[in-house]
């Protein structure tokens, strides 16, 4: 406890803190610049300068620690004139265009001119000019106007992890400026630009087409990107989203976001967006009011059922829809239609992986907090790499790595690579993971005394480990020595709190099941926090809210009476007991067993592997409604499109990762119906009566029928979020620590791995770029600017090999299809792989791969036949 | 009743005192204005309608799209919509509009314009039939400066009344000032860290 005094008030402190934070806290404004809460100190700009008695010279305030018995004095007449001397020598270079700089009114330098009295220069000489820099196609840069807080520059070498820009020059003369010249090669985070306090840096999106006063609403929602769910302030001008910006201290993001999510939203503006339903009549699609679309669409889908039954409707829904969206769709389908044949592209790999980790932990054994990562001794990223699919997520590794922590890699990690500590990612090839996965794993348990919290399965997945491959069989399979194994082993021998990230790629894999029972070993060796790295903003809403053949909302099974029976009550009409096909198979049946599809927000004719098997099972199909923002190319095909609202359009709640459920709000009113309201109409003319005001009341249904979410009110959502467990039950089949044990399935069993591929075949590999994630975000223009097009990323020894330069144009074709795009060529990249992404529609990757399911949980495993590289 | 008001009464003295006002005002000149065959010269400085100046060297506005007549503005009658100019990479006007119907013609936008790009004209003459008429835009703004305002008249107007706030700025009275001998203690702002207009 110590005693300190302000301003003549008395202060008590638990701890020492700095005199910025002690005053902040008592209600003290102290002015500053250079100080950022999100960077490490620098004491660099001396706006903070204090008076502290007994202290011959003035004490910066935001390096200088209370110490007890201090007596601080912020505003004495002495403090003042140094701040406005500093103020006077920044305005020296300062260029006063105020009036057409973007910043003023949110300017520090012009709110603290303003509170300290402007004066004129003094100086005869002139100002120092350098140029505007507008090469880049997304930031800015004015550096006449930079002051050198050195803020920029602390974010991305000390937050973000890129250091791609530093101080050039010295003295008067020194400027910020990317170490690659006039355009950045770096991330695109634009966290610079946030915390830029002049208008130095800024954002080229919508730049001169607003000031700060002329804002309209700001409005704090989640963000449409990734599963992370970071919470981003929108601010609107004219209907429009003018700036993109998160505050610190807010949302799991705790004000950073990524290229995607601060650039990425002028899709919603996008022209293209569709605007009015549409009918297929006579083999083309024309404009129709919403009453004909709706009755036409709900007619046949009747006719259908009566015909066929309901298990010939299959509904598919996309990872960007509300939580609510999702849940009236999965009832208008199990109430309406009767049918189970339910699914998303979680079944891609969240679901899956998901729910072999719930069947042995307990529900919930994935929701972690992401801010608990860089607090734990060392982090496990396998397979895939959350710096590009959840980059903020991405940013707590990174923070981890700089924090000491032993950051292990397992596969080839982008992101990843000046923050590791061992080298097992460099070694690794494409498809290897499992193998050493496997090896380390079985090292660890011969190494690490476990716990002994849950004897059990302790004793379970020792019988266990006991079959895996050692590390010597590990360096026979894949060439990755086994010392280098053995000594991550040792690395790993005294953690005693870590966090494994896991991502699709373990789970769409023929070796799903040993993976994630690998990962749940490893997971309570290690006492792991366990994340999957989730693609889509409410892919785990999908989840949540049943969105799959076998579950109802709340994650419990269609299969059990009890839990039926709750849904038929709270729905008016019964539920088909069987589980339905899941999405490939529901694809597989089209035109067989399945006549007709529901499509809401997803676009299975791009993003399902074959697709040319997908587009011609679509094409079987008697009925296709697609309900979609633009033209997809399932809409293209589709009987009645429905015109969806954008993201920033509608209200709802989202479920990232973590299972924190969060509010999206409504920030521009935009012509058209919301996605529930659709759902809702339809079901009324399916029979299925529905009072709906609003997504309140929607939500409301929901914590009546889902146990998880029982007891939650939409208004406790509106503030902030809530974490799990919500308020309701879990399932707590498997949560006691025998039944654990017992279901970690195939305990004693042979564990069967697939033998590794070979290292001297071209392999093709998913891209998962940084700054597109789907087709949304190629209608953004400015993240076109940035990326250009498809690529197929490959090392230059194997494009030495091939023969193809940086830059060609070159066509890759296998079994499945074809496509062409440019070649890049990029040191540090595995020399048996070939990245191609699956984003521009020109080019997706999915062309080129064929798909196998996984016999137990139905996931597509991605195969690839016969693949050829030519240069065009 | 006092006398005094009974020999008013009785001789109705007020209505003589009126009629005596009314024969001398019958020989005075008419002061009445036969508007609108007879129009009224407004006064220098006279607040009417608005007008975007015309820069004489570029024969363009000379509005920079600061907004800040806009931020002021207390009846809000004025929409400004900005853009990047694809050439020169400023900042210029994509909209300017007016509505005359809700001005105060307060002045408070000619004012707040850091570089003198608006005014109010001495034109009071532009009542219509339709709303449509009164709503002032970029193009009908440059051409009332045209009308009203061009030539000496302009100058004339923002050295007497409105002289910008950029050439108003003064360091303060106890500030030391290391310049020239015969500099009067003005900012000099370097032109080329200006943005166009901003003298």
């Amino acid at each position: 406890m110590m005693t300190l005094t302000i301003n003549g008030r008395k202060v008590e402190l638990e701890a020492p803190v700095t005199i910025l934070e002690a005053a902040k806290r008592n209600g003290i404004d102290i002015p500053t610049l250079c100080h950022h809460p999100a960077l490490e100190l620098w004491g660099g700009c001396r706006m903070c300068l204090v008076e502290v008695e007994k202290m011959p010279r003035l004490q910066t305030a935001c390096t200088v620690r209370v110490a007890d018995g201090m007596a601080v004095r912020t505003e004495t007449p002495r403090v003042v004139a140094a701040r406005k001397a500093i103020l006077e020598f920044l305005l020296i270079n300062h260029p006063l265009e105020c009036p057409t700089c973007d910043k003023a009114g949110i300017c520090a330098l012009q709110d603290l001119t303003v509170r300290y009295g402007a004066v004129a220069g003094r100086f005869e000489e002139g100002k120092r000019v350098f140029p505007e820099v507008v090469d880049d196609p997304v930031i800015v840069r004015n550096m006449k106007r930079c002051i050198m807080c050195t803020r920029c520059v602390r974010m991305c070498d000390g937050v973000q992890g890129a250091s791609a820009i530093g101080v050039i020059e010295k003295g008067a003369r020194s400027h910020i400026e990317p170490f690659s010249g006039g355009r950045y090669n770096c991330e695109y985070c634009g966290n610079c630009l946030a915390v830029c306090p002049v208008g130095a840096i800024m954002s080229k999106l919508h730049r001169y087409t607003y000031r700060p006063w002329q804002m309209e609403k700001t409005v704090k929602t989640i963000c449409s990107f990734c599963g992370v769910g970071c919470t981003l302030r929108l601010e609107v001008r004219d209907e429009s989203i003018k700036r993109v910006s998160a505050e610190f201290g807010d949302g799991v993001n705790n004000g950073l976001l990524c290229g995607r999510g601060r650039f990425g939203y002028e899709y919603v503006d996008s022209p293209e967006r569709l605007k009015t339903p549409m009918i297929r009549r006579d083999g083309r699609l024309e404009r129709a009011t919403w009453d004909e679309a709706l009755d036409y669409a709900a007619g046949r889908l009747l006719e259908i059922k009566k015909e066929n039954g309901g298990g010939a409707i299959g509904g598919i829904a996309g990872g960007r829809a509300t939580n609510e969206e999702i849940y009236l769709f999965q009832k208008l389908l199990r109430a309406g239609f009767g049918s189970n044949n339910i699914d998303s592209i979680a079944r891609l790999g969240l679901l899956p992986a998901q729910k072999i980790l719930e069947d042995i932990f307990g529900q919930g054994a994935v929701a972690n907090l992401i801010s608990g990562i860089p607090r734990s001794e060392a982090v496990l990223v396998v397979a895939s790499d959350p710096t590009r699919t959840n980059p903020v997520m991405g940013l707590e590794v990174r923070a981890a790595a700089r924090a000491g922590r032993k950051v292990i890699a397992i596969g080839h990690i982008d992101g990843l690579r000046r923050h590791r500590t061992r080298r097992l990612e460099a070694k690794t090839g494409p498809g290897q993971e499992t193998m050493i996965m496997a090896g380390l794993l079985s090292e660890l348990l011969k190494i690490k005394p476990l716990s002994g919290e849950n004897p059990e399965f302790e004793e379970a997945i020792k019988a266990w480990g006991k079959t895996l491959p050692g590390p010597d069989e590990v360096e026979k399979a894949t060439g990755v020595s086994a010392l280098l194994i053995s000594g991550t082993a040792a690395d790993l021998k005294d953690v005693s709190t870590s966090s494994i990230i896991a991502g699709r790629e373990l789970a769409s894999s023929m070796d799903i099941r040993t993976n994630m029972m690998m990962l749940a070993a490893l997971g309570y060796i290690l006492n792991s926090r366990i994340f999957l790295i989730s693609e889509h903003p409410n892919e785990q809403g999908l989840i949540e809210m049943g969105c799959s053949p076998e579950m109802l909302p709340g994650e419990r099974p269609v299969d059990v009476r009890t839990f039926r029976e709750k849904c038929e009550q709270a729905w008016g009409a019964g539920i088909n007991p069987e589980a339905g096909l899941t999405l490939m198979e529901m694809i597989e049946q089209a035109g067989a067993s399945i006549k007709a599809l529901y499509v809401m927000g997803e676009d299975p004719a791009f993003g399902l592997p074959s697709r040319g098997r997908v587009k011609e099972a679509l094409g079987r199909l008697d009925f296709l409604i697609v309900q979609d923002i633009f033209m997809t190319g399932t809409a293209a095909m589709a009987d009645v499109v429905f015109p969806a609202l954008a993201w920033s359009e509608k209200d709802g709640t989202y479920t990232n990762l973590e299972k924190r459920i969060q509010r999206l709000k409504k920030a521009v009113i935009k012509e058209g119906i919301e996605d529930w309201r659709i759902l809702a109409e339809i079901g009324k003319r399916a029979g299925l009566p529905s009072r709906y005001r609003g997504v309140a009341d929607i939500f409301r249904e929901i914590a009546q029928v889902s146990p998880i979410h029982a007891g939650l009110g939409f208004e406790s959502i509106e503030e902030g979020g809530v974490l799990w467990p919500y308020k309701g039950k879990p399932l707590s089949v498997s949560s006691s620590p025998s039944s654990a044990a017992g279901r970690f399935p195939g305990s004693g069993k042979a564990v069967s791995i697939s033998p590794p591929p070979d290292r001297n075949v071209l392999k093709l590999v998913l891209d998962k770029p940084l700054l597109h994630s789907g087709t949304l975000s190629t209608h953004s223009d400015a993240l076109m600017d940035l990326t250009g097009g498809p690529e197929a990323r490959l090392c230059p020894e194997t494009g030495g090999k091939l023969g193809i330069a940086d830059g060609d144009a070159v066509k890759v074709s296998t079994g499945e299809g074809q496509i062409s795009l440019r070649a890049r060529l990029e040191s540090g990249l595995p020399e048996d792989a070939l990245f191609i992404s699956n984003d521009f529609r020109e080019a997706g990757a999915f062309e080129l791969f064929g798909y196998q399911l996984e016999p137990e949980s139905k996931t597509p495993v991605l195969t690839v036949q016969n693949l050829k590289v030519e240069r065009l | 009743m006092n006398t005094k008001k009974i020999v008013k009464t009785i001789f109705m003295t007020e209505i003589l005192q009126g009629m005596a006002l009314t024969l001398k005002s019958l020989f005075s000149p008419a002061v009445t204005r036969q508007y609108p065959k007879e129009k009224r010269q407004p006064f220098p400085g006279f607040r009417g309608q608005h007008a975007f100046v015309r820069d004489a060297k570029t024969g363009k506005e000379k509005c920079i799209a600061c907004g800040l007549c806009g931020a002021v503005c207390p009846s809000k009658c004025i929409y400004i919509y900005t853009k990047e100019d694809e050439e020169t990479r400023k900042k210029t006007i994509d909209r300017y509009e007016i509505e005359l119907l809700r001005c105060v013609y307060c002045a408070f936008c000619v004012e707040a314009c850091p570089v003198g790009a608006i005014a109010l004209t001495e034109n009071y003459e532009y009542s219509d039939y339709s709303r449509e008429a009164l709503y002032m835009t970029k193009e009908k703004l440059l051409d009332n400066w045209d009308r009203f305002m061009a030539g000496p008249k302009g100058d004339e107007y923002f050295e007497k009344f409105w002289t910008p706030k950029q050439q108003s700025f003064r360091a303060h009275d106890d500030q030391a000032v290391f310049r020239p001998k015969g500099s009067n203690g003005a900012a000099r702002p370097e032109a080329d860290t200006r943005p166009e207009g901003v003298k």
